[in-house]
């Protein structure tokens, strides 16, 4: 056997394996779909993030179990059991946001529990600078400081993430927008906080997500020269063999 | 009367002062700064891109590169967004030989930066005397790890390596000494009446400037904001010690200064602690799965590194490869506030801001 | 005027303190044992399982194997093996992973050379560099 076929081996069995794991999920966000129904907050990310981890679980042992003497119940069970600590946070937030900005200026809203228990936004784009401007200046908001800004090439759209921190409640949420992978043009933040604006560059940059009424949007890192954006996932490297 | 004329002048990329390659094209009107433009990317390997074609593991030692000045806060970020994005456990021991390495990395880090910002300004003495200490702990370090800068010392999990023999009391005995030599830095520098003329209300911004250019660190402390992430949000075993979290209150070139010069002392508060808790026995890797494959998901950690707030952003689609690695690099969100603190400076000030700022271009260009 | 006194005193102070630099050409440098240098490599204990091969972050050792001449024996042994060091950042993950040892790093950290090419080290080359072995691995 040559190199390159003791290199493919072991892929394709993860590719097998891999759709397997596949399949067992989609199998089981249905069930979980199903019982679930309908709320206030539609919890189906939740619900997917949850239901791999158990598999985790059952291999390597029980992990971060909160309560092991109830381990024997299934885990959709489980997760009605331990509500997220930060669920009326959200709850707050998505009211806030519907009273302020009308009922169709969220799209999702949920707490991503593997990312420390995040409560997390889904926007509009139209309605992204305006949420983000009721984040900072609302008296019961108050998120005052940009920790992060990025984008993500998700396939079939773009998204924007923002990690939003509020000194004075101490509290964090995320903010994602998703857009249109052909024509991705947003708001930009820079008005509200001056630290996006590197960010912003570096997402226009690397992404070419175009942010509108931004100062000084231009290729950060790459220079303007530069062919196509890296991080999107077609991007063809223009040396390929070096 | 003499007659000034604007012109434009280039600082970098190869200036010594910008301790990497970093261009800025200043206008300057006489000796008066008119405008700055940063100017950055001569060092941007693609370490988001790369990462998106490598197993976790193999991430650790591109991470190295990136601070390379503190790379175990580094090697932390990514093993801890993997680690709670899996929901992995890490042993004890481990745990304190991370806090170890990154509390003498810090020290390691703000030695390097007090050594080289009074060579910027024009002091040279401290940079040989701030190295000297700086090598004890390249070598403490690379008794751990094997490396002198690169470290690439935890795994998602836990670390490579147990501690060596001895050397868990070759740390203790590190300690009271570097307090001695932080002394004699007060004696040297802190009093002396050339540096505090350089540093005294320069480069000055307000706290709703800081937190406005989402500043975090030394740069967001020395403005009166109490946030370190230690305390706020403590990851790892930061909770077990008594420590504090140094501010100032003037947000000038000074204040930053003083505030990195407590921190060293801090942190070796810190090792203190963990030196008298560490536990002799107990595994260094948790209980993790030969191939590393964290569920589908996203997750955004924070930690703080000596330069301020590192994140690290993953979406995983549950293969081995995480879809979407980013890091949140706090010297590139720092050094945004650069042409608004030169702006109407001093040309001479322009070091002292731009070496205040403590920026690793590695990071800055990621 | 007295700050800078002060300051005086202690560089004072530390002028009859020992030296702090290293003698290095002259005198090898000190090296802890775990220090990562150049790989050794055992080519009788390699058993081809390209585990260093997946594992290397910059795709830099390339093998093939061959088999076992002996046709009792199961198994494959080793043909050619070969680092780039060019790219090699000497991060230690291809001896983590091997299950035989049959890769261990030394603390010979020496590798300049006049040409390029030379840093292309092959199976030979690993295998005759046997001096300082790391002990641990």
């Amino acid at each position: 056997m040559t190199t390159e076929e003791n290199n493919k081996k072991p892929r394709e069995e993860d590719a097998v394996d891999q759709k397997k794991r596949k399949s067992n999920e989609s199998e089981k966000n249905e069930i979980g779909a199903q019982k679930e129904g309908a709320g206030d907050i539609k919890s189906d990310k939740r619900a997917k993030s949850k239901k791999e981890r158990p598999n985790m679980q059952d291999k390597e042992g029980p992990m971060k179990q909160k309560r092991p003497g109830k381990k024997t119940d299934v885990e959709e069970h489980k997760e009605e059991e331990s509500p997220s600590p930060k669920e009326p946070l959200l709850k707050k937030y998505v009211a806030l946001i519907h009273e302020h900005l009308g009922e169709n200026s969220l799209e999702d809203a949920y707490i991503n529990r593997a990312s420390k228990e995040l409560p997390t936004l889904i926007v509009q784009p139209e309605s992204y600078f305006s949420i983000a401007r009721l984040l900072k200046t609302h008296q019961e908001l108050q998120f005052n400081y940009l920790s992060e800004l990025h984008g993500t090439d998700f396939k079939e759209y773009m998204e924007v993430y923002v990690h939003l921190y509020s000194f004075a409640r101490k509290e964090h949420i995320a903010l994602k927008v998703k857009l249109d992978r052909e024509k991705p043009i947003i708001h930009s933040l820079v008005p509200l906080w001056e630290g996006a604006n590197w960010p912003e560059c570096e997402a226009y940059d690397l992404l070419g997500i175009e942010f509108k009424n931004h100062p000084d949007l231009k290729r950060i890192f790459l220079g303007e020269d530069w062919e196509g954006y890296p991080l999107r996932k077609d991007y063809e490297p223009y040396d390929v063999e070096v | 009367m003499v007659r000034t004329e604007e012109m434009l002048l280039n600082v970098g990329p190869q200036h010594p002062s910008t301790h990497g390659v970093f261009r800025l094209v200043v206008k300057i009107d006489g000796e008066i700064i008119q405008e700055a433009t940063p100017v950055i990317g001569y060092l941007h390997r693609g370490t988001e891109k790369l990462a998106e074609d490598l197993q976790y593991t193999q991430i650790i030692p591109y991470t190295d590169r990136m601070d390379y000045l503190s790379a175990m806060t580094n090697n932390y970020v990514i093993c801890h967004a993997v680690e709670t994005l899996m929901g992995l456990e890490v042993p004890e021991k481990a745990e304190y030989l991370r806090v170890m390495a990154m509390e003498l990395g810090r020290i390691a880090s703000h030695l390097v930066w007090f050594g080289t910002y009074l060579l910027d300004i024009g002091a040279t003495s401290p940079f040989l005397f701030a190295f000297r200490e700086r090598e004890a702990i390249i070598n403490l370090l690379n008794e751990l790890s094997g490396a002198r800068l690169t470290f690439n010392y935890m795994r998602v999990g836990g670390v490579k390596w147990d501690a060596p023999e001895g050397w868990i009391d070759k740390v203790r005995e590190f300690i009271p000494y570097m307090r001695k030599e932080l002394e004699g830095y007060h004696d040297l520098v802190t009093g002396n009446e050339i540096f505090l003329n350089r540093v005294k209300g320069v480069g000055t911004y307000t706290k709703e400037d800081a937190l406005q250019y989402s500043l975090s660190g030394a740069n967001l402390r020395c403005t009166g904001v109490n946030y370190d992430l230690r305390k706020e949000e403590p990851y790892s075993i930061y909770d077990r010690f008594d420590f504090d979290v140094p501010t100032e209150e003037t947000g000038d070139a000074f204040a930053r200064y003083q505030v990195r010069m407590a921190e060293m002392e801090e942190s070796l508060k810190i090792l203190e602690q963990a030196v008298e808790q560490f536990p002799e026995e107990g595994n260094i890797l948790g209980k993790v799965p030969r191939v590393i494959r964290p569920p589908e998901g996203e997750v955004y950690v924070r930690i703080e590194s000596p330069r301020g707030e590192i994140g690290c952003y993953i979406a995983s689609d549950g293969q081995k490869e995480p879809y979407r690695l980013k890091f949140r690099r706090p010297s590139f969100y720092n050094l945004q506030i650069l042409p608004k603190l030169l702006k109407g400076e001093n040309m001479a000030n322009l070091v002292v801001i731009l070496g205040g700022i403590d920026i690793v271009l590695g990071e800055v260009d990621g | 005027m007295k700050g800078l006194a002060k300051g005086l005193t202690y560089t004072l102070k530390n002028m009859t303190r020992e030296k702090a630099t290293y003698h290095y050409p002259e005198e090898p440098l000190p090296l802890p044992d775990r220090f990562r240098g150049i790989q050794k490599f055992y080519p009788e204990k390699c058993i081809v399982c390209n585990q260093c091969v997946n594992i290397c972050p910059t795709d830099c050792i390339t093998l093939t194997g061959k088999k076992h001449p002996d046709p009792e024996r199961k198994g494959r042994i080793i043909e050619t093996y070969n680092i780039n060091f060019e790219i090699c950042i000497l991060c230690d993950l291809c001896t983590e992973v091997c299950p035989t040892e049959a890769i261990v790093m030394t603390n010979n950290f020496e590798l300049a050379e006049y040409s390029r090419d030379e840093f292309f080290k092959d199976l030979q080359w690993l295998d005759e560099n046997d001096t300082n072995i790391r002990k641990e691995n």
